[in-house]
């Protein structure tokens, strides 16, 4: 069992701003941008289908990565501590997300195929209290504002009492001072601000993590599932948010490696312990993506029925057979050969490289959620996909730079730091009911 | 820690306990004393046992029509009931195996209840194939041997493959049991006397406590644990494909493996709840079965009866978006067919009882924990009940429609199997320290180097 040192004060926790960085993501949304329009306009449907894709894939991913934080609050995991900032960094992406989800509600016949069927298919009319355009764009305007901005809010109760913490000094700029006195704004005091946060972040992490797993389910069955009316499977809602919390730890893991290799003040504080709980983590999810997709794949091989194979056979026939092939290989097969072991695991360009691997099969894998449903002939994967995915990566990287460079990297306020501790200081005088209840709060985990 | 102050004992996972040497006298005087409340439980549990011989006896000798399966319903309460001690059997590799690799130290006092638990529930789930098969002495052919006329169980069903993941799983987790259990067994061996001693001398393989022994003990149980864990997950998975391979509708949904899983982890951790509480009462382990051990495990209930309710919604969503007739059928069947009290009973224990879990202060309240615990049994026996017998009862032809009701001997032998079970387990925990002691010390303070020779550990 290790105990982690978490140190009081570390002076310069900021990512340095980049220029460079910000010009390249600024250049990779434009070439995102420009493929999208130009795929627009000679063929639509394959459009959207790749923009779809790639929504699910990077707004999965950040949202996943929320969620994580979210567990290691329930859970009073001590292990992430220099982590927690990393993985709150991803929240940066969730409004941009919100954004360019909006354009997805133009979608129409073309995208959703049951609006056909509708007309003459009368199993598909039996499911037109669900599957109707009103309360398909209620549910998921509805469903994301919720999940987002409670994302934001953990976020926000995430940063406060660290920003509180962060006196003015010399790599202030603009930017740093406006958001740190605009989160600030009403500070309480240091100790009163800490329980605050820390007794919302414990409430809210379990509500966050429930409306996670329904949001997910609603995004998936309408902009997957229901791509291929007559089928259904109780395990695919399930095992598509499971897979963007495993893509959210995957992006952690990466963003950390990252880090390491970009400062030595962070290197020295991501230790080898934490790469190897993110490589344990990036393993056990790996191996439990493909858990679903077996306990899916089996059922519906065994039971033959056509409805219900069908969507498998799409994927599992020519010509998509080669990518899911290469999906199963990328998910699972590669992130389980390399990660097994601890060695791999602590090994930062290792353990970076089979992660990109996984996340790459786990965006093939959102792909091949969508298109084979709804487009068959011609070449199954073109330059086109990856292309319009640009525009999601420039946004997506940006935002998490800009996040990280804007607030310290490394968070001081731990308010798990050896928590048994604060209740040993405590213990004699119990009137104070105030700490000593965050403290018997705080003291589960040991 | 080089001493150890009053303030800091309050910090510790085990406040009232004070020294290394009070671990070991009060776990292991739990062994040497049975007291009037075992004795009763013991003889309640022999008495069931009985029940248990007779009722099975009489089918043995009458035939399986004996029981109240018929057809449509060919699988009745004695698979309910054995998926019901699968699923109880699943906490304890939980606890041993994923809890340990997770560094959750909470599981340390309940940890060697919670195994022998698993081990005994897949001895009672066991017996429930033999009593199903009807002819229970040709219970070898389900296993594959060579044989003179090349015949052997089909590998493609289900079935079999339970037989291999059940037994795996028995495997595994006895030995988990026992190799946790072998320092325990030496501190037993240096208290015992006479013949008891030679027993536990055998059972403790030579148990030294040199630090060449612990590293190997402590290498071996990560090994265990890492290869265990995926057990966990496979067994009910595999339980669940018993019905999920099936085109039975109600049966046939592919989150049954992921559901079953979560759901027998949740039925398991509430079988450890029920079983710790009068075990903490009888034998006073209250300053090692902490308030927060029960919150602890009142959160893992929570949890995992989370994943339930979602499966619960989901299926029936989908039964509703399937537009398919037979699967709509079955569920509103279920609802309000011949079968609701059987639904509202798993809906109710399952799904709105663990909302009290929320609340901390039930958390903190063992007898509100006890109560819960029981309901969540109930409800997890009836959720299987639920499953196999109104989809059974309700497949796509209306003509083969029927209605199923158990017999007095299947009563006998499900009243049998909580008996059987507790049998042993009581049994167990007057052989085997039901606490770890070792792992108990490793959580505990230090003693000071000067006290350590008076206290005369090990």
């Amino acid at each position: 069992m290790h105990d982690h040192v978490i140190p009081n004060e570390i002076p310069h926790r900021y990512l340095p701003r980049s220029r460079r960085g910000t010009l390249l993501c600024a250049a990779l949304v434009a070439v995102g941008l420009i493929a999208f329009i130009l795929r627009l306009v000679t063929d639509p449907d394959r459009a959207w289908q790749a923009y779809v894709s790639n929504w699910l894939f990077f707004a999965g991913i950040a949202q996943g990565a929320i969620i994580l934080a979210a567990a290691t609050t329930i859970t009073k995991a001590k292990w992430d501590w220099p982590l927690r900032r990393v993985t709150l960094a991803f929240g940066a992406f969730l409004p941009i997300a919100f954004i360019l989800f909006l354009p997805m509600l133009t979608l129409g016949e073309n995208y959703f195929s049951w609006m056909h069927y509708m007309e003459h298919d009368e199993i598909v009319q039996k499911k037109a209290g669900y599957l109707n355009l009103p309360f398909l764009i209620t549910r998921n305007v509805v469903g994301l504002l919720a999940l987002f901005g409670l994302s934001l809010y953990f976020v926000y109760l995430g940063l406060r009492p660290d920003l509180g913490q962060v006196p003015a000094s010399e790599y202030d700029d603009g930017g740093r001072r406006a958001w740190r006195e605009r989160l600030t704004a009403n500070w309480a005091g240091r100790e009163r601000e800490e329980v605050w946060s820390w007794r919302r972040m414990q409430a809210l992490a379990p509500a966050l993590v429930l409306v996670f797993a329904v949001v997910m389910s609603v995004v998936s069955i309408d902009y997957a599932m229901s791509l291929e009316p007559h089928w259904f499977s109780t395990l695919f809602p399930g095992w598509f948010f499971m897979g963007a919390f495993w893509g959210g730890i995957g992006a952690v893991a990466v963003g950390t490696v990252y880090l390491k290799a970009k400062d030595p003040i962070f290197d020295e504080h991501m230790s080898a312990l934490q790469l190897h709980d993110l490589g344990k983590l990036v393993f056990a999810f790996s191996i439990f993506w493909m858990y679903l997709f077996w306990s899916q794949y089996i059922v519906i091989w065994y039971g033959k029925l056509p409805w219900e194979q069908e969507w498998m056979i799409h994927r599992a026939g020519a010509p998509w057979g080669t990518l899911s092939l290469l999906a199963i290989l990328l998910c699972f097969v590669f992130p389980f050969a390399g990660l097994i072991g601890q060695r791999p695991k602590t090994n930062p360009r290792w353990l970076g490289a089979f992660t990109l691997l996984a996340l790459i099969g786990l965006w093939l894998e959102r792909y091949l959620l969508i298109a084979p449903s709804l487009y068959d002939g011609g070449p199954t994967i073109t330059l086109w996909e990856p292309l319009i995915g640009l525009l999601f990566l420039g946004a997506f990287l940006w935002s998490v730079l800009w996040f990280l460079s804007t607030f310290p990297v490394l968070q001081i306020w731990q308010p798990m730091t050896a928590p048994e501790m604060v209740e040993a200081e405590l213990a004699p005088s119990r009137d104070d009911t105030r700490v000593t209840e965050r403290a018997s709060e705080g003291a589960h985990s040991t | 820690m080089a001493t150890v102050t009053e303030t800091e004992r309050g910090a510790l996972t085990h406040p009232d306990v004070t020294s290394h040497a009070e671990v070991n006298e009060d776990v292991l005087s739990i062994l040497s004393r049975p007291g009037k409340w075992w004795w009763i439980l013991f003889g309640l549990a022999s008495a069931g046992v009985g029940v248990l011989a007779f009722s099975w006896g009489y089918q043995l000798i009458f035939g399986i029509g004996a029981t109240g399966l018929n057809s449509p319903v060919g699988w009745g309460v004695y698979i309910t009931t054995f998926v019901f001690w699968v699923g109880i059997a699943h906490s304890g590799t939980l606890i041993s195996a994923i809890l340990f690799l997770f560094r959750a130290r909470w599981r340390q006092s309940i940890y060697r209840a919670a195994e022998a638990m698993t081990v005994f529930a897949v001895m009672t789930a066991g017996l429930f194939p033999l009593i199903h098969l009807g002819r229970a002495w040709h219970a070898y052919w389900l296993f594959p041997y060579p044989n003179e006329r090349l015949l052997w169980p089909n590998f493609r069903s289900p079935l079999v493959w339970d037989v291999f993941a059940v037994t795996t799983y028995f495997t595994v987790s006895s030995i988990f049991f026992y190799l946790g259990s072998i320092p325990d067994l030496a501190a037993a061996r240096d208290k015992a006397r006479g013949l008891r001693r030679k027993l536990y001398e055998f059972a403790a393989l030579g148990w030294r406590g040199t630090d060449r022994e612990w590293h190997h003990f402590g290498k071996a149980y990560l090994f265990l644990a890492a290869l265990a864990t995926p057990l966990v997950l496979s067994v009910h998975s595999v339980v669940s494909w018993d019905f999920a391979m099936a085109i039975v509708p109600g049966w046939h949904a592919t989150i049954f493996a992921p559901y079953f899983v979560a759901g027998a982890i949740f039925s398991g951790v509430a079988m450890v709840i029920t079983l710790s509480v009068p075990i903490r009462k009888i034998f006073g382990l209250e300053k090692y079965l902490t308030v927060r051990h029960f919150d602890a495990m009142a959160k893992l209930c929570l949890v995992t009866g989370l994943i339930v309710f979602y499966a619960y919604l989901i299926e029936f969503f989908m039964a509703w978006y399937s537009g398919e007739d037979p699967e709509r059928r079955v569920f509103w069947n279920r609802l309000w067919g011949h079968y609701w009290w059987s639904t509202w009973i798993m809906l109710i224990c399952n799904g709105f009882i663990p909302i009290m879990l929320w609340f901390r202060r039930v958390r903190h309240s063992i007898a509100a924990l006890f109560v819960i615990s029981i309901f969540i049994n109930i409800g997890m026996w009836f959720e299987r009940y639920t499953i196999i017998v109104t989809s059974l009862s309700h497949e796509f032809m209306p003509f083969a429609w029927n209605v199923y009701r158990p017999s007095l001997t299947e009563m006998g032998i499900i009243l049998g199997s909580f008996a059987w079970f507790a049998f042993w387990f009581l049994l167990f925990i007057r052989i085997l320290p039901p606490v770890a002691i070792s792992e108990l010390k490793e959580v505990l303070p230090a003693p000071y180097r000067a006290r350590k020779k008076q206290e005369g550990e090990r």
